[in-house]
């Protein structure tokens, strides 16, 4: 065992709560995000990638349209970025996502950081996670995933290749994390809330409109972000109600209460969020 | 070993021209849809779940629809057998080795169609393994307690069987097999027990827990389980119309009284007063997931049902249930055959389209606003899987009742199957 790896005590417990805010008036829908994902996660190239029921896709841009109808200069378009929400439930001091507690074999679980881990060596493929992610998050490797030719060279040593029949899905890129803990470990770093680290998908914005950090931190800028008035979260309508309707509502059944923010000004994205 | 080959062959070529027209016809029919079943078994075994219709958004298919069919269905075996050893309802005795079949199979297939639909089927061994566990002995995951109760069950449906397949005649001629088949016999009501707290669970837990967690989805999530507890009542009240319905057409096909009518009659009975609790149970349930469950996602009840899959099922689903509550709980329309049979078929159309509304409806939904409902069209794969494991169970359940002890009434009036 490695020295360094020393038991969790008290001052070494994890006290991040990783969370991420995107703000869609800034996103221009170049892609670079989810590009910068499959070439950071390793994930697979197929001949028709516009199969996209079956695609494997850690990060989907969505395109979203005021009014389908609509015509110039009436027409508006704005790009969501949709990950893995990394939901926590009604209480996020016990975190219980939709999809963590029905694998059969522990296959994905929460960790003390909030984020919502997949191992895909675990995975049997019954896909009742995906099933009960009600953000489509989850993708399932339908055929044996590929990197054909000079794609091999760029594989990322530190995720695991997938393999045909299991479950993937964001992990906030958590391998970056733990690369970044390693780093700090070799220079006698051992306090675990000392690493910080940035996913690809923010990193590789041109824009800067994906934002990441602590959310228990209230200094961070996604804490900050995450209490603006232009915050909202995909299809968690729970957020607007009444206090007592809220209550009543939460005693009813958990909401998934996702760890990701969206900003927009736009009314009509925000209306866009609500099931009519 | 050519001999062999060359007898088997004979054997079946004998067996298959003993028959008419019709039934050789069947045969072929049968033959070709195992056949196709071995052949597209092998592509999607090795080659991978991308040749079926299912996508990231329709995750579950046509398999997970046969599981929950048959098992609901298989359910009938435990309902029936607690009623004949735990009641001592003797009137169904003459149909219990059939039940006990059915059940087996219905089961076995379900494990089948699992192994085909879960990605890793090498891995499946991991649900015994690494079983996700919650506090106590509760498992956190329903799944998990869906594979050991299957399982579990399943091992006291082998153990019920065994007496049956040792009547066989010639088994049966010797006498350490006679007494086995004897005293397992004797033994039966505490397989009968086990497999109803068994079943109670899993009936409950494939059916409708495993659905009712979910609690980010509109379509299928109710609180305090309130649906697993419906689907137990459903295996009840269907399985009972499928195991009168199964030897009932036996009977036909093999133009003999394989039961007296008066089994029937009892277990048609039996389901037609589960169907009274299974259909106030579906009201209520309607009621809440209309009034309490959909709204709290800020959905309408009607507003979920849409695309190919719509209101037309629920509809469907509850005029199968009237009819089989008419035609199996009035004695005037039981005691005539032709409204028996309304009512038993009624009723595993009822269950089938349950199931149908489980999967085909609450995948359908879709998770944001500026989606559209989803389809889901079965490849060939999937269609001829399904078609061939059903093609199985009717092959398996055809040589039992040619020369197995499956109807021991017939014995008594000194008939032989055909």
């Amino acid at each position: 065992m490695n020295t360094n790896e020393t038991h969790v005590t008290q001052e070494n417990k994890m006290k991040r709560r990783w969370g991420m805010a995107i703000d869609l008036d800034k996103c221009t829908g170049c892609g670079q995000c989810s590009i910068a994902c499959a070439q950071e996660n390793n994930l697979p190239i197929f001949e028709d990638d516009s199969d996209q029921p079956k695609r494997v896709a850690y990060l989907e841009l969505m395109k979203v349209t005021n009014d389908r109808d609509a015509k110039y200069p009436n027409v508006e378009v704005t790009f969501i970025p949709k990950m893995c929400q990394q939901c926590e439930g009604n209480d996020p001091s016990n975190p219980k996502p939709p999809c963590v507690s029905v694998c059969p074999v522990v296959a994905t679980d929460v960790g003390d950081d909030g984020v919502v881990s997949q191992v895909w060596s675990r995975c049997i493929g019954c896909r009742y996670c995906q099933v009960s992610c009600p953000y489509e998050a989850r993708a399932f490797n339908w055929w044996k995933p590929r990197h054909e030719g000079s794609f091999k060279k760029s594989l990322n040593s530190d995720v695991s290749v997938m393999s045909r029949g299991t479950i993937v899905k964001c992990t906030f890129c958590s391998h970056i994390w733990k690369r970044e803990r390693d780093k700090a470990v070799a220079q006698g770093i051992t306090d675990i809330n000392a690493v910080l680290y940035t996913p690809t998908c923010a990193s590789s914005c041109p824009t800067g409109a994906i934002v990441f950090g602590d959310l228990n931190d209230p200094d961070s800028e996604v804490s900050k972000l995450s209490k603006d008035k232009r915050a909202f979260r995909l299809v968690h309508t729970i957020d607007e109600k009444p206090e007592d309707e809220k209550k009543r509502l939460m005693k009813l059944k958990d909401y998934p209460n996702p760890k990701v923010y969206y900003l927009s000004s736009r009314q009509w994205v925000r209306d866009m969020m609500r099931f009519k | 070993m050519n001999t062999l080959v060359k007898s088997v062959i004979d054997f079946i070529v004998e067996t298959y021209n003993s028959y008419s027209k019709s039934m050789q016809i069947f045969f072929i029919f049968l033959a070709v849809n195992i056949f196709l079943f071995m052949v597209f078994a092998i592509q999607i075994l090795f080659w991978g779940l991308g040749y079926t219709d299912m996508n990231n958004i329709f995750a579950m298919g046509v398999w997970i629809i046969g599981d929950l069919g048959l098992v609901s269905l298989g359910g009938g075996a435990f309902f029936t057998g607690f009623f004949l050893y735990m009641l001592r309802v003797d009137k169904l005795e003459p149909i219990i080795n059939s039940t006990v079949l059915i059940g087996f199979m219905c089961y076995l297939f379900t494990f089948v169609f699992l192994v085909f639909d879960i990605g890793q089927p090498l891995r499946a061994w991991f649900g015994y393994a690494y079983p996700n566990w919650g506090t106590h002995l509760m498992p956190q995951s329903m799944l998990t307690e869906v594979v050991f109760c299957l399982t579990f069950y399943f091992c006291v449906l082998c153990v019920e069987l065994i007496p049956v397949v040792l009547r066989h005649k010639i088994i049966d001629a010797i006498p350490a097999f006679h007494y086995i088949g004897h005293y397992l016999h004797r033994l039966m009501w505490i397989m009968a027990a086990a497999g109803t707290f068994l079943s109670f669970f899993h009936q409950g837990s494939l059916g409708g827990g495993m659905w009712d967690v979910l609690y980010g989805k509109p379509g299928w999530f109710r609180a305090h389980h309130q649906f697993f507890f419906m689907a137990i009542v459903a295996a009840t009240a269907g399985g009972t119309s499928f195991m009168t319905l199964c030897p009932y057409i036996a009977g036909k096909v093999m133009k003999k009284e394989v039961a007296p009518m008066e089994t029937f009659q009892t277990l048609a009975k039996i389901s037609g007063a589960m169907f009274i609790f299974y259909t106030t149970f579906r009201i209520y349930d309607v009621y809440t997931m209309a009034a309490k469950y959909v709204p709290s996602f800020d959905r309408n009840y009607l507003d979920i049902w849409g695309g190919y899959y719509g209101i037309w099922m629920l509809v469907f689903e509850f005029a199968a249930c009237f009819t089989a509550i008419a035609m199996l709980n009035i004695k005037k329309f039981r005691d005539q055959e032709k409204f028996m049979v309304i009512g038993i078929s009624s009723g595993v159309a009822a269950i089938i389209m349950s199931k149908l509304y489980v999967v085909l409806h609450g995948f359908s939904i879709p998770n944001f606003p500026w989606k559209s409902f989803a389809a889901y069209n079965p490849t060939i794969q999937e269609w001829f899987i399904t078609t061939g494991g059903l093609c199985c169970m009717i092959a398996i359940y055809m040589i039992m009742a040619k020369w197995f002890r499956l109807f021991p009434h017939l014995d008594k009036h000194e008939h032989h199957a055909e």
